[in-house]
């Protein structure tokens, strides 16, 4: 009993200074789950930590000490990094599989590159240079989130501005700022990377919706994905959002007759408390539109055929469930239903390691004409000709690309960065084409890897919101799958076989060759023997 | 040394002074150098005589060569390691697949709506589908059909690798001879709803279903890699995936079946990775319990009566040995192994698969009355494809180069390969000691030992006008050969073996060498011999039944053509016999000509080409070297 007013007691003197100190710190969460048409289900995790009044740090203040960091909700460990290295805006993505647009629809997290990609705006001026800067933030997140990140070096950076312009505002510091952005397509994303995404969460996944986050059920989706994105908005602060992604299919498990779907089903677990620091706390559910379901519980709010479930004041465990009367059938046309406005297709033909053709088709499905942004990120194992890119599209007409921009590659260095604007007609296709050249690498920049090919990143399509009748929902940046290349590579895993033919080679042609150069040639008699002479070799 | 030495010592040291002689250390190396090329020079008869019968000798021991047992190279493979799932409820899909495909066929649904009706079914398994339509036009005329096929994405992967699931619609039961793959579609079909259902693939899975025999999947292939061939017109494929490493290949035609035949031979002699033909040898064994054959011969411990084949006048005990039965039916497997290698035509649809470094193979259920079907088939494929799921790398470890003689033992590139190269060798011998002969020429009496050699010039330049001229009567004979209106009549092909007649008159009109140089007759077999012999050597590496049929068939005729005009009194009965040997296939076998011309057009079997361009000419330079004569 004593005990117990004790922590009463406690608890009446801490709430002023909690609520204090939360008052310059706002942490909302929310879920939302949508039924794709083809039965999977995607849900869309996203933890916001708003640090209000806070703006990045200016680099020429680098020389001094910094101010002293005192969070209570936002992630300390993110937070040194962004002011260590004087970061405005940082944009950081993980995920594994490849996004399907043609059935699933745009993401609600839009970038679902396969792979990790890095990118961040920061501003000139500081003692140390950009790409300094940008060096150790690549090495500090690589710590952080125990990905691969520190290999995105100088030759897979680039600075595609356009299609990555900043989300949020960049401070008038009075220096220019700049764009970094990297992507590692091999990059595996699992359960090394969630723990330390989990660390960052004020909850960790204790309590609140990020105790849904099951890794054992996670990492068996379709589809997977995490994000962390730094922005500054000159009106609240800086705002960090970390976002978790994911497409399950619950038609793998019924056999592929009912697509019905429960928190239990999806991750193994169901809401048993609030996160008590969460501002607010949302499970959104977007309701079936032409068929007879059951959702359960009842939900409090409907808008807009979306269900609304609010956690800060719940009573018991949350578990949603949503039923449907009838089996499910595949859509024989799923490109009707999801309504993309763009379909890409890109590939690498040929089946030689010296050259092939990188070819992209870009079927437009929207009644009206569309112009989108095309870029290509190639790391320099992959060069470009560039006269003989053909863009050819199955209506008539001829200036299908304009404003070409490109960066070519610098072997062993620098990757090629190609942009270009690609005029796409109405309902038609456009067909890209461009001669590639596979490179002949040093035999220390193998790595010391399985020998599966190199991946290439995504391409990336930007639909321009110039374009007249373009619905706000379908921009964003359209990723492709990555590409792997296959380069003339020596059998590694055989090095005695290469050493002994390699060795016996030079040692033959380099003994022919020494021989011949030192000997000496004399004319030899043979004594009585027919009296003809022969030259001879000592 | 004195005379009253005792032997021994005398003997001594004459080996003594022979080994380390005094005086110039050079002059007696030269003079060693000229007693073992003269040595050898004398001895050469017979040393080439040993070298063709150590040579023929060895290709007949191939089937009996003491290889070695099959193993696993690649640890990643772990072939036989997972619990399969296929069961009834799979085998029930498989059997309504089956339904509707019968009915298909026995409406005659034309390849559109056959490939139409796949599709959708894919579709229905929620597995994105398409269809592509083909024509090949050839000498023979067009030919057109479609393919279906789907590709299902991997969870969790970037869809840069897949593995491919294949049916053609004609079985390979007498390649492609008519009989449908009723079942083989069946199963496809069936596995990419049982597939889709798990989440443990790395790799996509590319489901298809290839109209005809061999030229659906040409199609879909080239259509894939993106590989333009004039002949071929068709549309792009509308779904893509990433790089395929392996490929199965399933041909079910009967009923049921009693064992699953493999067959690995691709086109041009190439062969799929040796470990993969394992992984399914173990899988089928011990998983699946199903006996692997290779082809479609069973094995003669099981089937004794199968190997009676040798004729009845040969005693019994010989006949009925197991010994010699063995020998019967590894010498079998070997001899269809050098017929597909030889011929480059490959053994079924995996065979266009490894021109794009595609390790495949073919999966054939052995019709007989029982006892497998469906439910065995369904698993032993699930568990080979969970083992090509594990690869990391593409398929290095194991061999590229081996002979199979049976499914658990296989010969090294080591023991089979110098067979070939001995009778090689020995042809080059001959060419060799020709060359010499033909540069210098002796006078004085014979039998006295003080003969004078003197030197004569070879007319080089006369002989590889002809051999250049045989060769340019092969690209042009192939030519010919290779247009519409050859297999219209019956003439044609005995018109086409007219054009031999131009060496032998081309040759009478070359101006005649002077008395005191070579005879042109004998350098010409020196050279046609030195080229056939690179050709066998250079060949062995790349596809060794062609190399090894070469030397069976080249390498005495080309060695026995007479240079001596005493022996070779009817010389344009000699010509017309090497005429025949060199090109009678186009007369005697239309089939044959038939079928190495439509696998040159759809396929690209280089088999054609090079028989009318380097091996008929070289045949043919040997009887012209009678008509020199």
């Amino acid at each position: 009993m004593l005990w117990r007013c004790c922590l009463v007691l406690i608890g009446a003197l801490c709430t002023p200074v909690l609520s204090k100190h939360l008052s310059n710190e706002e942490f909302r969460e929310q879920v939302s789950l949508q039924t794709l048409q083809d039965g999977r289900v995607a849900s869309t995790f996203s933890f916001n930590i708003l640090l209000k009044d806070a703006t990045p740090r200016e680099p020429r203040t680098l020389i001094f000490d910094d101010e002293s960091q005192h969070y209570n909700l936002f992630p300390l460990a993110l937070g040194q990094i962004l002011r260590e290295y004087a970061v405005t805006e940082l944009h950081l993505t993980l995920n594994a599989g490849k996004w399907n647009y043609d059935s699933w629809g745009y993401p609600k997290e839009r970038d679902v590159g396969t792979g990790a990609a890095l990118w961040a705006w920061m501003a000139d001026g500081g003692p140390t240079s950009i790409d300094y800067r940008w060096q150790g933030l690549r090495n500090a997140l690589a710590g952080l989130f125990c990905a691969s990140i520190g290999s995105l070096d100088e030759q897979r950076t680039t600075s595609p501005v356009l299609p990555f312009a900043p989300e949020g505002s960049l401070p008038d510091w009075g220096v220019e700022h700049e764009l970094r952005h990297a992507s590692l397509a091999s990059e595996h994303v699992c359960t090394e990377n969630l723990t330390p995404f989990l660390k960052l969460l004020p909850c960790k996944s204790l309590s609140g919706i990020a105790s849904l986050l099951n890794p054992h059920r996670l990492f068996d989706a379709d589809w997977h994905g995490m994000g962390l994105h730094v922005l500054w908005n000159p009106d609240a602060g800086v705002e960090v959002r970390l976002a978790f992604q994911l497409v399950s299919d619950p038609l793998r498990i019924s056999a592929g007759k009912k697509q019905d779907w429960s928190f239990s089903t999806l991750f193994d677990r169901t809401i048993e408390r609030t996160c008590p620091v969460a501002q607010s706390s949302i499970v959104d559910v977007a309701l079936p539109r032409e068929a007879l379901y059951n959702i359960s519980p009842e939900p409090p709010r409907i808008d807009q055929n979306v269900a609304f479930y609010d956690l800060t004041n719940m009573s018991e465990a949350l578990d949603v469930k949503l039923k449907w009367a009838l089996d499910f059938t595949y859509p024989l046309d799923p490109l009707k239903i999801t309504s993309m406005p763009i379909s890409v297709r890109r590939t690498l033909q040929g089946a030689s390691q010296d050259r092939g053709q990188l070819s992209l088709v870009i079927k437009n499905n929207a009644p009206f004409p569309l112009q989108v942004l095309y870029l290509e990120t190639m790391p320099w194992i992959v060069q470009f000709y560039l006269h003989t890119m053909r863009v050819s599209s199955d209506t008539s007409g001829d200036d299908f690309i304009s404003n070409i921009s490109y960066v070519p590659s610098v072997p062993h260095s620098r990757p090629a960065t190609f942009q270009a604007v690609l005029t796409l007609p109405t309902e038609s296709t456009v067909y890209l084409t461009i001669d590639v050249t596979k490179a002949f690498l040093r035999y220390t920049e193998h790595p010391p890897d399985a020998q599966r090919g190199w991946d290439l990143p995504p391409a990336i399509i930007l639909p321009l919101s110039s374009s007249n009748a373009i619905r706000s929902e379908f921009v964003g940046r359209i990723y492709t799958p990555p590409l792997l290349v296959d380069l003339a590579t020596p059998d590694f895993s055989m090095p005695y076989n290469v050493i002994v033919f390699s060795c016996s080679l030079i040692a033959f042609i380099f003994g022919n060759i020494f021989n011949l150069l030192t000997r000496k040639f004399v004319v030899v008699r043979l004594g009585s023997q027919q009296g003809t002479s022969k030259s001879k070799h000592d | 040394m004195s005379s009253d030495s005792p032997f021994w010592l005398r003997k001594l040291t004459a080996i003594n002074s022979r080994l380390f002689p005094r005086g110039d250390a050079n002059l007696t190396r030269l003079k060693r150098r000229q007693a073992l090329f003269a040595a050898i020079g004398r001895r050469l008869p017979l040393l080439r005589t040993l070298l063709f019968v150590a040579g023929y000798l060895w290709i007949l021991a191939i089937p009996t060569l003491p290889g070695q047992g099959t193993y696993i190279d690649e640890n990643a493979l772990l072939p036989g390691q997972v619990n399969t799932n296929w069961n009834w409820a799979e085998v029930h899909a498989a059997d309504r697949y089956l339904d509707h495909i019968e009915k298909l066929r026995d409406d005659n649904a034309t390849s559109e709506q056959r490939a139409k009706y796949f599709a959708e079914e894919f579709k229905k398994l929620g597995i994105p589908a398409s269809t592509q339509n083909y024509t090949f036009s050839t000498v023979f005329g067009d030919s057109s059909g479609t393919n279906a096929y789907a590709t299902m994405s991997a969870p969790r992967s970037p869809g840069v690798e897949a593995m491919v699931i294949s049916a053609s619609w004609l079985s390979r039961t007498g390649e492609g001879a008519g009989s449908l793959n009723l079942r083989g579609v069946s199963t496809v079909l069936a596995l990419a709803g049982f597939l889709r259902r798990y989440s443990f693939w790395a790799k996509d899975l590319v489901f298809v279903i290839s109209d005809d025999y061999l030229e659906g999947m040409q199609a879909w292939l080239s259509a894939y890699h993106g590989i333009s061939q004039s002949n071929l017109h068709t549309n792009d494929l509308d779904l893509s995936s990433g790089v395929i490493w392996t490929a199965l290949s399933i041909d079910y035609p009967g009923h049921s079946f009693s064992h699953l035949g493999m067959f690995h031979e691709g086109l041009n002699g190439r062969l799929p990775n040796q470990d993969l033909l394992n992984s399914f040898i173990h899988i089928s064994k011990y998983s699946g319990g199903v006996p692997v054959i290779l082809y479609d011969y069973v094995d003669h411990q099981e089937y004794p009566d199968q190997y009676d084949l040798l004729p009845s006048w040969i005693p019994a005990s010989v006949r009925q040995h197991p010994d010699v039965k063995g020998y019967l039916y590894r010498f079998k497997n070997v001899l269809r192994h050098g017929r597909y290698q030889a011929r480059g035509i490959g053994s079924g649809v995996h065979a266009l698969f490894h021109q794009f470094r595609i390790d495949a193979f073919t999966i054939f259920a052995l019709p007989a009355t029982g006892p497998h079907g469906f439910h065995a088939i369904g698993r032993i494929i699930e568990s080979t494809l969970r083992t090509t799921n594990n690869l990391l790398e593409r398929l290095h470890a194991s061999f590229f180069f081996y002979i199979l003689t049976d499914p658990d033992n296989f010969l090294k590139i080591g023991l089979y390969l110098p067979s070939a190269i001995l009778i090689s060798v020995a042809m080059m011998l001959t060419g060799l000691s020709l060359w010499v002969e033909a540069g210098w020429t002796t006078s004085g009496d014979k039998k006295s030992t003080d003969k004078k050699w003197t030197r004569r010039k070879r007319p080089i330049l006369h002989v590889l006008a002809i051999m250049i001229s045989t060769h340019l009567l092969g690209v042009t004979m192939f030519y010919l050969v290779n247009n519409k209106l050859f297999f219209r009549s019956r003439i044609c092909p005995v018109a086409v073996m007219l054009i031999t007649a131009v060496p032998p008159i081309y040759a009478i009109f070359i101006p005649a060498a002077s008395p005191s140089d070579a005879p042109l007759s004998v350098v010409l077999k020196a050279l046609n011999l030195c080229f056939a012999s690179t050709v066998i050597s250079i060949t062995t590496v790349l596809n060794f039944s062609l190399a090894a049929s070469m030397a069976i068939l080249l390498g005495i005729p080309l060695s026995v053509s007479p240079t001596s005009s005493r022996r070779a009194r009817p010389k344009t009965v000699y010509y017309i016999a090497y005429a025949l040997f060199g090109l009678g296939w186009l007369v005697l076998c239309p089939e044959g000509v038939r079928k190495a011309v439509l696998d040159w057009e759809t396929l690209g079997v280089w088999f054609g080409p090079f028989l009318c361009i380097v091996i008929a000419p070289l045949v043919l330079q040997a009887g012209v070297v009678c008509i020199l004569v």
